[in-house]
């Protein structure tokens, strides 16, 4: 039974990344660096809650916070340019924060050991789970709780008018800043968001498998989560959640019988998925509840997203 | 600032101007492509190493002599750079960038475990030549391999010049990266093109490949990642569609590599490179060369 709480928190903290990643490409910029901001909010709240005992609620709000400053300070410079120069920008930075990692050694005393990042050999001990004594599945619960809420959060934001300005910059900017919308401080503001999130994400990630090192937060990482938005459409919260279930559920754990062959499988089943339906699985227009189960309506909605295209 | 630390400074900028014009092929190699689709392919450095290994291949399969090898590698990742163009970039919409551009990184995870499977992960030698030789300019020394490398690598771009700008291919690509539209109502059918550009900059990345395989002595999985993002850090100091933008850019990121490695060392050597493509992405975003500031 903790096989499967372990297998719902690994996909709980990546839905959270690739949630990270949906905010950022909504307004048609692709981030990778997102999973720079994921190492930033495990170290920070790993350092807080191990070094310094702090409670991991606050310890996680406040990794979200530092990873959305840094974000914000990264969205500046990294936004002017645009596209494609992007990619190459978050993909530098992202490595950049790896390697700051890397070379990162500072450690306190506390009870009696020593605590801390230590260079290369990763911050070991971020044990306040059972220090604690919180069981697997309270933190099965607390990741899941956390997930709902960020996944609501956006859904709901989605709906309303901070939705359609990330989308309106993302399907054609000319467009959107001639209705007077400011470039500048909506890229910033998905960055930063999705700055947020990858930090909490980040976070719990940090204190559920208690050892963190520079080695996981590689481009891979970063590839994973801008796979799963781009992969499960962006016309829906729940299309990145689809796509983690089945990468890290089916693809990952299901297959485990193939070893290492499903690491080759993961590239392959990118590319192919990309020539197939470049939109992703629920496309950009997410399929409405009522359209599923056939009802009124259809017909204007088809006629809707023809104009729309 | 005594004596001895010049010339060592010397020394690291020189090895580094020598063994940055691999960093320019790959640039080059991504701005071609650029300059014809408009499209970023991420799979590209690791294309270069598939084709290295397939010359280490042939260097292990039946004892080629080093010449050979650089050949087989440099089609090899011609070959691969066809493969590519078909897997991630014939048959994606042209106006979805996100899904050619997720595609190649698809393509870049799967041609990385190929290689680790078909290789184990071991690193395997790679040959070299003139690698005892030396030149001494006064206390400044320069390694044969590397002057190899660098006479190559500028042979290499010599070629592509003379493609692209006396020959008749040269031309249909140069006007398919000026105007898509305009070069197929003259006839140039744009996917050829593109096609042939891929196969082109494949051999560039192949040639650059070996040569970083043969500058280091060993191949390993690892150089795919470094050739990727230092290329195409390369591309954006040097403006992103710009050939010669490439080239002083790929210098720049050698020559600033080996001087950080010999002054912060070799973890932190990195950090300071992508530091250096900030600077540039806040000063000057279109690159040294770039015709517009921040294009897509």
């Amino acid at each position: 039974m903790d096989f499967y709480f372990g297998l719902a928190q690994i996909i709980g903290v990546h839905t959270l990344l690739g949630l990270s990643a949906y905010v950022v490409l909504l307004t048609g910029q692709v981030s990778m660096a997102q999973a720079g901001f994921y190492a930033i909010g495990a170290y920070t709240p790993g350092a807080m809650t191990a070094m310094f005992g702090l409670h991991i609620l606050p310890a996680i709000v406040i990794a979200g916070l530092v990873s959305a400053g840094i974000a914000c300070i990264v969205g500046f410079p990294a936004l002017r340019v645009k596209g494609l120069m992007l990619v190459v920008a978050t993909l530098a930075f992202g490595e950049m924060v790896r390697l700051f990692f890397f070379n990162l050694t500072w450690q306190v005393e506390r009870n009696g050991e020593l605590v801390g990042p230590n260079g290369a050999e990763g911050f070991r001990a971020i044990r306040y789970f059972p220090q604690n004594g919180w069981e697997v599945w309270h933190v099965t619960v607390f990741i899941w709780i956390v997930v709902a809420v960020v996944m609501a959060a956006l859904w709901w934001m989605d709906r309303s008018r901070a939705g359609a300005v990330l989308r309106a910059v993302g399907h054609d900017e000319i467009a959107a800043q001639s209705i007077g919308l400011n470039l500048t401080a909506v890229k910033v503001g998905a960055m930063t968001a999705g700055g947020f999130i990858a930090g909490l994400g980040g976070g719990i990630y940090a204190h559920t498998v208690t050892h963190i090192e520079h080695g996981v937060f590689g481009v891979l990482l970063a590839t994973f989560a801008i796979a799963y938005p781009i992969l499960g459409g962006l016309g829906t919260v729940f299309g990145t959640l689809i796509a983690v279930l089945f990468i890290q559920g089916f693809l990952i754990e299901g297959l485990r019988f193939m070893g290492d062959w499903r690491s080759l499988l993961f590239g392959a089943l990118i590319v192919l998925a990309m020539n197939l339906r470049p939109t992703g699985l629920l496309g950009e227009h997410a399929p409405r509840m009522k359209h599923l189960l056939g009802l009124r309506g259809r017909k204007t909605e088809t006629l809707e997203s023809k104009e729309a295209n | 600032m005594d004596y001895f630390f010049i010339i060592d400074f010397l020394q690291s900028l020189v090895d580094g101007l020598l063994f940055g014009t691999t960093y320019a092929l790959i640039g080059i190699g991504f701005t071609l492509i650029f300059g014809v689709m408009r499209k970023l392919n991420l799979a590209y450095g690791a294309a270069a190493l598939a084709g290295t290994y397939i010359g280490v291949a042939a260097s292990l399969a039946f004892d080629a002599p080093p010449p050979l090898v650089f050949l087989l590698s440099a089609l090899g990742s011609g070959v691969i750079g066809i493969l590519v163009y078909y897997c991630c970039f014939r048959f994606t919409p042209t106006h979805y960038p996100m899904a050619s551009l997720l595609a190649s990184v698809g393509m870049l995870l799967f041609i990385d475990e190929v290689v680790i499977h078909a290789s184990h992960g071991m690193p395997f030698p790679y040959p070299s030549v003139f690698r005892d030789a030396t030149i001494e300019l006064g206390d400044v020394w320069i390694r044969g391999d590397l002057l190899f490398v660098f006479g190559i690598c500028v042979v290499a771009m010599a070629v592509l010049f003379w493609l692209l700008y006396r020959t008749p291919l040269g031309l249909a690509t140069r006007a398919v990266s000026q105007q898509p539209r305009a070069a197929a109502l003259c006839g140039i059918d744009p996917t050829r093109v593109n096609l042939l550009t891929f196969g082109i900059a494949g051999i560039l990345g192949g040639i650059a490949g070996a040569m970083t395989a043969a500058a280091v002595g060993v191949i390993s999985p690892i150089i795919a990642m470094g050739l990727t993002v230092k290329g195409l850090i390369a591309v954006v100091i040097g403006g992103l569609g710009s050939i010669p933008g490439a080239i002083i850019g790929g210098l720049l990121v050698g020559a600033a590599e080996n001087v950080f490695l010999l002054l912060r060392g070799v973890t932190e050597r990195d950090i300071y490179v992508m530091l250096l493509l900030f600077l540039f992405l806040t000063l000057r975003p279109g690159g040294l060369f770039g015709s517009s500031a921040g294009r897509d």
